[in-house]
């Protein structure tokens, strides 16, 4: 009887074996996604794609891929550097295959699990769709998703890595844009000297800093805003339009007039790091972004109303002494420890 | 000792349900065949004119878009929604396989409407698992933007006259773009009678598109007024008005 009961139970497991159930899954551990407690909840459901420490890996090593490209050159890591808080400082606007210059400067990549869109105008509005843009323009990696997959095939390193990292285990664009969403959100910067004084751990503002961190409060918060420092709109912070680019900004996604010359607002963290400024990289220092927001406007139909003053006058007055204050303040949010953070870095 | 027979024979069923349900059913194959046709013609690229309501003689060049979504209806309201990262296809006028869509799996069972969406809904993003792998096929048709990570929903290009004057090209792509401009649009049709979906059988639904609705449907659009839709606030939902009207269910012959 006892037999039987045991005959039974085997009988029972083969019949409902199938290919999947044979596959022993391979030690694939949850990556740890931790919100820093003075940061807003993110934008990106974690739960759609939580990131594991092989999906992990391969976005790191797709991340590092010129393969990515037509040139077998030009990856991610080529226009966005660590060091530079994943920017790609020594251009103004960047270059990508064949020295292909675009009409944009690289931005940053911290935070990014926390951004609703992507892009200085938004044309991406989804993490896991953003590297369609790079992969696909001819200004950047010039190469097709087919190719890409096909040189990826290829590669018995990336079958593998695939295949630990997704359950399907297949070489896909889906799996190839989720493995590297799962790099990208899991890059936080939270690290600051700033954020250290949010959350009480023990660090304090110098006098500079302090008086710096008042100022920007009254003349830079309203658009900067937050602890990710931005309120992640699209405003005209009136520049001047450089002819050689004209670039329309949020009207080449929006096709509406009113949005004209509107850029997203961008993070300030590390900005210390992120220079040249501005969407076409036009300000090599701080002096020139405070310069410009005190004396270098121009009046425009898309202007945002916040820098008009009651007098009819353009800009945010400030003194050269502010200046210096606002610019000590914005030194408290460079972080060391994620420019420096071997997690992220190619070697 | 029969007894234990029977009540292992039950177990054997009861434990492989869940993982295997489709052994208790059947199920059939679907062909949906798009029809693109202009005053009842099929469509020949390049060499007939088609006149417009506004007066202005055109040729297509082009002619893509792509469907979306499907979902098969029963009379009593019970949907079956074909597996969404199977469910995104490219019809393109210049290759005739495109324009067969043959849809596997489908449970046995008496239809009577089919419901699908023009376009990628982008209100679902991010994407349910599998649909990004819709972008190479996409790609290979050109109808992904080269600045915005999205799709065009239709890219529609051809040469056009007004009043006897000179050729002009005139191009139609319409997508959705950013979080304000969607232009994605549901369409349910009535199947012309109730389709019966059957083990080793594959009907047909023939699904006409009339094309010069994209011109004279609920708006009418003039190509001397406009003849380059892009991103477009104001033209481009009135294009994907017209294309929400320009489908219909027709028999097979
Ligand atoms: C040729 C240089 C170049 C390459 C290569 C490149 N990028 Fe970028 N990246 C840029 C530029 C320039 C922008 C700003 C684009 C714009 O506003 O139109 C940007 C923007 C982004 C953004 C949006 C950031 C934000 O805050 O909205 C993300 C995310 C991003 N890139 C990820 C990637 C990934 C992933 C890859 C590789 C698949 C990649 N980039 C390859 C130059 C590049
Ligand atoms: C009206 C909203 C607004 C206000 C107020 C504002 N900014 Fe900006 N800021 C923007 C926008 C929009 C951009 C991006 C503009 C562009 O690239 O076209 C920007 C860009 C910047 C940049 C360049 C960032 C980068 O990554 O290139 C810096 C630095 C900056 N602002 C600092 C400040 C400081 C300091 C203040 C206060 C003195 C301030 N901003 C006030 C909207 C604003």
């Amino acid at each position: 009887m006892k037999l039987l009961s045991y005959i039974t139970l085997i009988l029972i497991g083969v019949a409902c074996s199938s290919d999947k159930d044979n596959y022993v899954p391979i030690e694939n551990e949850k990556l740890e996604f931790t919100v820093p407690a003075n940061f807003p909840e993110p934008s990106y459901d974690i739960t759609l794609n939580p990131p594991t420490q092989k999906g992990f890996e391969l976005g790191k090593k797709l991340f590092y891929e010129g393969q990515l490209a037509s040139d077998g050159v030009i990856a991610c890591g080529f226009c966005h550097i660590q060091d530079f808080a994943f920017t790609h400082h020594t251009h103004i606007v960047s270059h990508g295959v064949g020295g292909a210059l675009g009409t944009r400067n690289a931005q940053p990549l911290h935070n990014m699990a926390f951004m609703k869109e992507f892009t200085w105008d938004g044309a991406a509005i989804h993490l896991d769709l953003q590297p369609i843009i790079p992969i696909t323009a001819e200004v950047e990696m010039n190469e097709t998703f087919n190719n890409v997959i096909k040189k990826l095939e290829a590669q018995p390193e990336y079958v593998k890595l695939f295949a630990e990292a997704f359950e399907d285990q297949k070489i896909n664009s889906d799996n190839m844009l989720k493995a590297i969403s799962q790099f990208m959100i899991m890059m936080i910067s939270a690290n600051t000297k700033y954020d250290k004084i949010e959350r009480n751990e023990g660090s304090v503002f110098t006098e500079n800093e302090a008086a710096g961190f008042e100022l920007f409060k009254s003349k830079c918060a309203s658009c900067h805003q937050g602890t990710l420092f931005t309120d992640q709109t699209y405003r005209n912070n009136g520049l001047p339009v450089d002819l050689q680019y004209n670039d329309i900004g949020r009207k080449r996604v929006t096709g509406e007039e009113t949005d004209i010359y509107k850029f997203k607002v961008p993070s300030l963290r590390n900005i210390e790091l992120t220079f040249p400024y501005m969407h076409d990289g036009r300000f090599k220092t701080l002096d020139d972004v405070l310069n410009h927001y005190s004396d270098g406007m121009v009046d425009s139909e898309t202007i945002d109303p916040i820098l008009k003053n009651e007098d009819g006058s353009l800009g945010i007055p400030m003194t050269t002494q502010e200046k210096l204050l606002i610019i000590a303040f914005l030194k408290t949010l460079t972080d060391d420890d994620f420019v420096n953070d071997n997690r992220f870095s190619e070697f | 000792m029969k007894n234990i027979i029977i009540l292992f024979a039950f177990l054997v069923v009861i434990s492989c349900k869940n993982d295997d349900e489709g052994a208790t059913k059947t199920f059939g194959n679907i062909e949906l065949n798009f029809n693109n046709s202009i005053d009842n013609t099929p469509i020949v690229l390049e060499e007939t004119s088609y006149t417009n309501k506004s007066n202005e003689t055109y040729t297509i060049s082009e002619l893509k878009y792509i469907i979306s979504n499907i979902v098969l209806i029963k009379a009593n309201k019970e949907e079956f929604k074909y597996p969404v990262a199977d469910s995104y296809f490219v019809i393109n006028e210049a290759k005739s396989e495109s324009k067969k869509i043959t849809l596997n799996s489908i449970p046995e069972g008496e239809y009577t409407k089919i419901r699908f969406g023009f376009g990628v809904d982008q209100s679902k993003y991010p994407f349910e698992s599998g649909t990004a792998n819709f972008i190479p096929t996409a790609e290979e048709n050109q109808m992904l933007w080269n600045w915005a990570a999205g799709y065009k929903f239709i890219k529609f290009e051809g040469m056009y006259t007004a009043n006897g004057g000179s050729n002009t090209d005139f191009l139609i792509h319409v997508g959705s773009h950013g979080t304000t401009l969607d232009n994605y649009q549901e369409i349910t049709l009535e199947l012309p009678s109730a389709l019966t979906i059957e083990k080793s059988k594959s009907p047909e639904i023939v699904i006409n598109v009339d094309i010069a609705k994209i011109f004279d449907g609920i708006n009418t659009l003039s190509l001397e007024q406009k003849n380059s839709i892009q991103v477009d606030p104001v033209y481009a939902p009135k294009v994907a008005e017209n294309i929400s009207t320009m489908f219909s269910t027709g028999v097979s012959n």
